[in-house]
């Protein structure tokens, strides 16, 4: 088909006409143009018309998510989809701001690209998976995940989502299936499932179990620069799509599966995931054991949820701190003195946060969340409690409420104070702070 | 923080060969519209190439008249892959016979672990594009049966034919574009009688090739996924014909989760085993 030139006016359902101003790009689903709508620069995706599967059920999807509206800030969400005209038809999303970058982009263009500090990285992991868990919370599946999909900032963590045109209500409709790498196992291979209760093959669609595979991929792409079922199986001269079935599918092994060792990283091709997955935290680790176990392949029931990612990421976060000496990041783990990677200097702890499940080193900058006290669902893992903070013009760090609640401090002696909210306690051995129905206790 | 800058992860390589006729009857308009068509695309491929995750692609250019030469060499002027950022063009001159058959022998030669596929992070399947415009001159025949039994890359490979203007010989195109268990592929022949709409062909043709090769596929569809998505590019142009895809080919779902589009894997097909 011929592109849109400048100029061209085209009819929204929201009844806003749309300007073409320019032609920018070439998606694998369709057209992408620079357009002025309702005043504002915004961006058309168009679709080719033979890449758009049930196009009626698609357009009207696409029409129900534009009128539900954007479950949060972190979503590109349609703003409006177009009328039909001209053979097919797109909608409208707004511009991305400057300083954000395709996660294709931090995987080709690393020298260029790439997270600034470790804890970015963390956090961008963190926003992820909270977004993917308000999508999920509204009844949505995302469908297809992958390296397009999102544009992180390197400096901040922060997240968008883009792509949100293949959301659809979970278990309702299927428009694709999802991209080679990032698909679960049993999209790709629905045999692995076994047979259904009449014997017959499985039917598998995208569907939030689908999505919580491919969330643990992109996880471990964030922090690992490559691929979680890449080792020795992958390293095959020639790769068809025969051995990309086995790889993805009937054969996924996660490349550091403890119980199977067949499928490696290989230290030649595979040098960044080596170095990055050896000095993750042992329960990060663990984390993403579970995650692409060999039941967690057969069973898509028992994959890791947004809950179970939040719990280890913001602990994660909570251990990275800076060098006092050099300001290189220290991965502070299980609290203990730890010396810096990069100048040698032992990194001493002093003061602890014991929470109910494990502690934290204390210094400025530390950030206590409601699923570090307490169980909780997802909605809430997020909560802030408090943040450690130093004051300039007094020594010591102290702990901020972040809370619109009064929270009950008590000391080693029993006495208990209360702590306003944006108010402070000192870090001080023996003060038991309580927030919800939780508390945490300072060493 | 205990690691040090990141590098790219690896990815697989991508072939990407273009077999050139640049016989007598390619001379003049024609030729010239293959140079002028490859100047562009260099700088396309240039800009996918790099920013594809799936694949870093390599480039190599075979040309055949009176016999077949290799225009992509290494720095001690070896045949050679080009990786593609570090790919140019050089203008390409017709005269000579059509010695298709010597194009398919310097295939087969090169297309081993032992020569062009030596990198120990391995390949996507190959992508071949062939341009021919006249009647072979020699033993095609010979030397198609041999590439086509012996040589598994040639034969895993995504091959996009162009019968360019009323001489070429599509059947012949048809047999080397054949599917992988041997029977002819006329619907990857794109026959192209405009030399100005060759230009755009090529372009879109390489750009094309190289992003769905690059890809990951769980399904054996490159060629025709590859030809749908051109012949929708081009559908506007004059003087060219490109055939319906009829194989089972979709994108959509109900295909992708149909017991007949997977195996189940057991046939895993992991043998080292790629030059027989
Ligand atoms: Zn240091």
């Amino acid at each position: 088909m011929k592109q849109f030139r400048p100029g061209k006016v085209i009819q929204t359902v929201k009844g806003t006409p749309l300007t073409i101003v320019k032609y920018l790009t070439e998606g694998g689903q369709g057209y992408i143009y620079d357009i002025e709508h309702e005043g504002k620069h915004r961006i058309l995706k168009w679709y080719k018309p033979e890449k758009v599967n049930k196009p009626d059920k698609f357009y009207q999807n696409l029409n129900d998510n534009a009128r539900r509206g954007s479950p949060s800030d972190s979503f590109l969400w349609p703003i409006t989809a177009t009328e039909r005209t001209d053979g097919s038809f797109g909608y409208v999303m707004e511009l991305r701001q400057d300083g954000y970058h395709e996660f294709t982009e931090f995987l080709t263009d690393c020298k260029r690209i790439h997270f600034n500090t470790f804890k970015a990285n963390v956090e961008a992991c963190i926003r992820i998976v909270s977004a993917f868990q308000i999508l999920h919370h509204h009844g949505y599946c995302y469908q297809d995940m992958n390296d397009g999909n999102f544009f992180i900032n390197p400096s901040s963590g922060d997240v968008l989502i883009c792509d949100n045109d293949n959301v659809a209500p979970n278990n309702k409709e299927a428009f694709i299936i999802g991209t080679p790498r990032y698909m679960a196992p049993e999209l790709v291979v629905p045999a692995i499932l076994g047979p259904d209760e009449e014997g017959n093959e499985r039917k598998t669609k995208p569907s939030t179990s689908t999505d919580y595979w491919s969330l643990s991929v992109v996880l471990f792409m964030i922090l690992c620069m490559g691929h979680p079922l890449e080792g020795e199986r992958w390293l095959v001269p020639l790769l068809t799509p025969q051995n990309e079935r086995y790889l993805y599918g009937s054969g996924a092994t996660f490349v550091y599966d403890p119980s199977d060792g067949s499928n490696r990283p290989n230290p030649k091709v595979h040098a960044n995931v080596i170095a990055f997955w050896k000095p993750l935290p042992p329960y990060m680790k663990e984390a993403f054991h579970r995650a692409f176990s060999k039941d967690a392949i057969r069973n898509p029931g028992k994959r890791l949820r947004e809950i179970d990612w939040l719990k280890v990421l913001v602990r994660f976060q909570a251990e990275i701190r800076r060098c006092h000496n050099c300001g290189g990041e220290v991965f502070m783990i299980n609290a203990k003195d730890t010396p810096c990677d990069e100048c040698g200097k032992l990194q001493r702890v002093e003061r602890k946060l014991r929470f109910r499940d494990y502690a934290v080193t204390a210094f400025k900058g530390v950030r206590v969340y409601r699923c570090m006290l307490e169980s909780c669902n997802a909605e809430n893992a997020l909560t802030r409690v408090g943040t450690i903070v130093a004051n300039p013009s007094r020594p010591g760090l102290y702990f901020l409420n972040n809370t619109d609640m009064t929270l009950e401090g008590r000391t080693a002696k029993g006495t208990v104070k209360q702590i306003p909210p944006n108010s402070v306690v000192p870090i001080k051995p023996g003060i038991t702070v309580s927030a919800y129905s939780g508390s945490f206790t300072i060493e | 923080m205990p690691l040090n800058e990141p590098i790219a992860p690896a990815r697989k390589i991508l072939p990407i060969i273009y077999v050139i006729d640049t016989s007598g009857s390619m001379a003049y308009d024609r030729i010239e519209s293959v140079n002028q068509a490859m100047y562009q695309t260099v700088d396309v491929m240039k800009d996918i190439a790099h920013r594809e995750p799936n694949a870093e692609i390599k480039i190599g250019i075979l040309t055949f008249a009176s016999g077949a030469e290799w225009r992509t060499k290494d720095a001690t002027g070896k045949p050679s892959l080009i990786y593609m950022e570090d790919f140019y063009w050089n203008d390409l001159e017709a005269g000579g016979l059509t010695d298709i058959g010597d194009a398919l022998n310097e295939l087969h030669d090169k297309m081993s672990r032992y020569s062009f596929f030596s990198d120990e992070v391995g390949y996507k399947m190959p992508v071949i594009i062939f341009l021919s415009d006249g009647e072979p001159t020699d033993d095609w025949e010979g030397a198609l049966e041999s590439i086509r039994d012996n040589n598994k890359w040639f034969r895993y490979s995504t091959k996009i034919c162009m019968a360019v203007g009323e001489d070429a010989n599509e059947d012949i195109l048809a047999r080397i574009a054949g599917r992988p268990d041997g029977r002819p592929n006329s619907e990857a022949v794109i026959k192209i009688t405009d030399t100005d709409t060759l230009k755009k062909l090529i372009r879109v043709v390489s750009a094309t090739a190289s992003k769905i090769g690059s890809v990951s596929r769980t399904n054996n569809d490159v060629q025709e996924s590859v030809l749908t998505e051109v012949k929708g590019k081009m559908s506007d142009e004059l003087g060219v014909t490109i055939a319906d895809q009829t194989s089972d080919y979709t994108d959509k779902p109900e295909m992708a989760v149909s017991a007949t589009s997977f195996s189940d894997g057991s046939d895993q097909g992991w043998d080292d085993d790629w030059d027989d």
